[in-house]
């Protein structure tokens, strides 16, 4: 299998860390290397937070831009930042509002770079199931749906349940499994909630 | 085998340690270092070892422990950030002539970007200055096994070796399997031999010609320590262009070359760059008609290669002189160098127009601010209010983003809160001008470096208030505990360190603890301190401006939770936004007024306090 690069953005304190690791562990249960690099220290505090996960043999931990095969934000204006990391065909997953979702002036761009960019109202779907400090769970769900990259919805969501405290298992799937099921929806044509699949 | 674990680069080193057999370890923290230390309590503990572990009220404080220690024979280690080793430079320059007994590893975490420091500078430099070995990691990995080489060769060769880890190292993950914990017996003993442990001039003379005769030995080990430095020439090839390269750059390059399947370009890896491997460096030299030297922070690799004719680096103009190597950059970097000496250019292209999109966009300038509650912004906001002409000298550590609502106008270095605020006071009253000066320092970082500019400007009959933010934790760098709060490194019970004893111990007379929560307190404490800073029998007034930190300890920040709304009295017109600076309020469009993100609202209910309209309340019903 050669390498996938992911690049996991958005602001302090949304749990991007969190985020990472579970696709870092899922990918170690498959007995696959990898490297991150995180995000410590005074941006920690209210600024950009990006993390990066390689899996395969790779020896940096640093994304090279142009050569991320999926982006995830946990914040929408925090992924555009981070938008010269995606290379050609690579998926990009933002919890934002789907109707406003993207920007104006960006489709040209996904559409020269064939780039599947998809949006889902994470921090809506935490808020209602009441915690609203774990969207990042909802977006991960979301993009489980999906089948992108090298892991699956199983895996992912196995190791969710395993790393997560018991006191938050619960409520942590259950988010996930309302991302999943936005996903789902939109993947098969049901909702709209996507782009240009 | 057993599960390989996803382990942090500084958990990595903390590994390292265990397995080496360290016994003693001592540290201040600072980003990127801060993890090591509560990595080795947790392993320790799960272990059951017996190795004392401290947080030093500073560096020096560290590297002076860790030296006696392994003096005693005791496997010994010391870590810090970068700038630390200034503040320890004085202690690792003298250890280097008087060598250990025990191995003595200290390890200084470098930040090229930089991402948390004030400077960019590298570690590799320092202890080419103070002439002790460095090794540089490219991964976690590569750092834990470094850990163990440079603790047996500082034990064989009786000198400190450094360990330079930079944050790509410290920050990444990677998956690594556990190994076997060297148990070191080692007790401690004492051969005195004062011509060694306190060695006068004359016999400095003595020790410096020794050292340097270990680091004409260890280079030469270093030329065969192939499991750190290696390349990959072709026996008897020639090459247009090699490339030399050390830590996380090497690992960049490794990765690009592959990916690029480059066969014609070979790199030679430095992990031990001082002393410099000359065999091998030679080996690789003779091989290649150019050589592009790509490494962090600084140029020692290019200084130490020696060949004006053949290097190309930051000396030369190719690689830039400040600034994070990250892949992009040494991906540019590379290119451009292919296209100078007309080899086969790189497959990807530059993508500028993503950048100009991106650019194009106007997305929202993030700065780190102060959180929302944080006890700190109460205080920047009083000491404006009280004294809005005054110059505020202030320091590192959390309280450095006061610069956002106006608080803060000098940072130094550790300590120079109190060294500047005297500085100024002499500079200013030589022509007799009368400038308010507000000194803000923490409590973590009064404890390392304060007292010594205090009893100074004490003695020098210096005038401003010092307000020491005391938030009983070293919150930046990850809640650490201070000397103040009587908790050691490793959750024991310590005997607290009372600030107001030690201010009033360093001869000042006016010290007064205040919660900077009650704003109108604080306000009438600046006044009087002030007012006691001009009088003629007055001095230095002293505010221990006390509360705790509200990401540490929540339920004691915050004992009673106070909602708030913005009524429609507000005006717009800023205040709150510009003065208080608080991330929970912002200017909603939809509104047209100030509002509450209730996502991150602390329910401090401190705004109230600031809106002059009155326009921020209490919601009474929850």
């Amino acid at each position: 299998m050669g390498t996938t690069n992911i690049v996991l953005c958005g602001l302090g304190g949304q749990g991007i860390l969190f985020m990472t690791r579970v696709l870092a562990e899922a990918a170690l249960d498959r007995g696959l290397n990898l490297m991150c690099a995180e995000t410590h220290g005074m941006a920690q505090r209210g600024g950009s937070v990006v993390s990066h996960l390689r899996i395969g043999d790779v020896k940096g931990s640093l994304v090279q831009e142009g050569t991320a095969h999926l982006v995830m934000a946990l914040e929408e204006n925090e992924g555009y930042r981070n938008l010269p990391f995606l290379a050609e065909g690579a998926g990009f997953y933002v919890n934002a509002d789907s109707r406003r979702f993207p920007r104006e002036g960006l489709v040209p761009f996904f559409e020269k770079k064939g780039i599947r960019f998809r949006s889902v109202d994470a921090g809506e779907l935490a808020m209602e199931i009441g915690a609203p400090m774990s969207l990042n769970l909802a977006l991960l769900g979301f993009f489980a749906a999906f089948g992108d990259g090298p892991l699956s919805h199983e895996e992912i969501r196995g190791t969710v349940g395993k790393i997560t405290s018991s006191r938050l298992r619960e409520i942590n799937l259950r988010l996930f499994d309302a991302g999943f099921e936005r996903g789902s929806a939109a993947a098969e044509g049901r909702g709209g909630q996507y782009g240009n699949e | 085998m057993e599960r390989e674990e996803i382990v942090l680069g500084n958990g990595a080193i903390a590994m390292g340690l265990v397995e080496s057999g360290c016994r003693i370890l001592t540290s201040y923290p600072g980003t990127p270092s801060s993890e090591i230390l509560p990595e080795v309590v947790r392993r320790v503990k799960a272990e059951g070892l017996n190795t004392y572990i401290e947080w030093s009220t500073n560096e020096k404080v560290a590297l002076d422990n860790a030296f006696a220690a392994a003096v005693a024979g005791k496997r010994s280690a010391c870590c810090m950030k970068q700038v630390g080793l200034n503040v320890a430079a004085d202690s690792l320059m003298s250890a280097a002539y008087i060598g250990n007994i025990g191995g003595l590893l200290i390890i200084s975490c470098d930040d090229p970007g930089p991402h948390s420091s004030q400077t960019e500078q590298d570690t590799r430099f320092m202890a080419r200055l103070a002439k002790v070995p460095v090794l540089d990691p490219a991964d976690p990995q590569e750092a834990r096994e470094m850990v163990k080489f440079g603790m047996d060769l500082s034990e064989e060769f009786q000198i400190p070796v450094v360990l330079r880890p930079a944050i790509r190292v410290c920050h990444a993950r990677q998956n690594i399997s556990p190994g076997p914990i060297k148990i070191s017996e080692q007790k401690a003993s004492f051969e005195k031999n004062p011509s060694r442990w306190a060695a006068t001039p004359k016999f400095r003379l003595k020790l410096h010609g020794e050292l340097n005769l270990k680091l004409k030995q260890i280079g030469e080990r270093f030329s065969s320590a192939r499991q750190f430095n290696f390349h990959n020439l072709e026996q008897g090839s020639h090459y247009t262009l090699g490339i030399v390269a050390g830590g996380v750059p090497s690992a960049v390059i490794r990765d690009i070359l592959a990916e690029e399947g480059r066969d014609d370009i070979p790199l030679l890896k430095i992990g031990t760059p001082f002393p410099f491997p000359d065999a091998l460096a030679d080996e690789f030299a003779s091989a290649c008609d150019k050589l592009l030297v790509i490494e962090e922070t600084d140029a020692l690799i290019e200084y130490l290669l020696r060949d004006r004719n053949k290097v190309m680096g930051r000396l030369t103009g190719h690689v830039p002189e400040q600034g994070e190597l990250v892949p992009e950059v040494i991906y540019g970097i590379m290119r451009r160098v292919l296209k100078d000496l007309g080899l086969k250019p790189f497959l990807k292209k530059e993508d500028r127009d993503v950048k100009e999109l991106v650019n194009g966009l106007g997305l929202p300038v993030r700065r780190p601010s102060l959180c929302p509650g944080c006890p700190h912004r109460a205080s920047f906001y009083a000491i404006r209010k009280a004294s809005p002409k005054a110059i505020f000298t202030s320091d590192i550590g959390c309280y450095t983003l006061g610069l956002n609502l106006g608080g803060v106008d000098t940072c130094l270095d550790m300590g120079a809160a109190i060294t500047m605020a005297s500085g100024f006071y002499h500079a200013f009253s030589q022509d007799e001008k009368k400038q308010p000066i507000v000194a803000t320092i923490g409590d973590s970082t009064f404890f390392h470096s304060g007292t010594a500019g205090l009893l100074n400007a004490v003695y020098n009959n210096a005038r401003f208030v010092l307000v020491i933010l005391d938030n009983e934790i070293t919150a930046m760098t990850g809640m650490q505990p201070t000397p103040g709060i009587g908790i050691r490194a490793d959750g024991t019970e310590a005997r607290p360190i009372s600030l107001e004893r030690v201010t009033k111990g360093c001869g000042v007379d006016f010290v007064e603890v205040v919660d900077p929560y009650d704003l109108k307190g604080m306000n009438d404490t600046l006044k009087k301190a002030f007012a006691y800073t001009e009088a003629e029998d007055g001095g230095i007034a002293v505010i221990i401006a006390r509360h705790p930190c509200v990401i540490n300890n929540r339920e004691n920040a915050i004992p009673e939770r106070i909602r708030v709304r913005v009524t429609d009295d507000c005006t717009s017109c800023s205040f709150c936004l510009e003065r208080f600076e608080c991330p929970a309020l912002y200017y909603d469009d939809d509104l047209g007024r100030v509002n509450v993100n209730r996502a991150i609202c602390a329910d401090c209910g401190l705004c109230i306090q600031v809106c002059p309209q009155n326009a921020i309340v209490e919601v009474k019903e929850l």
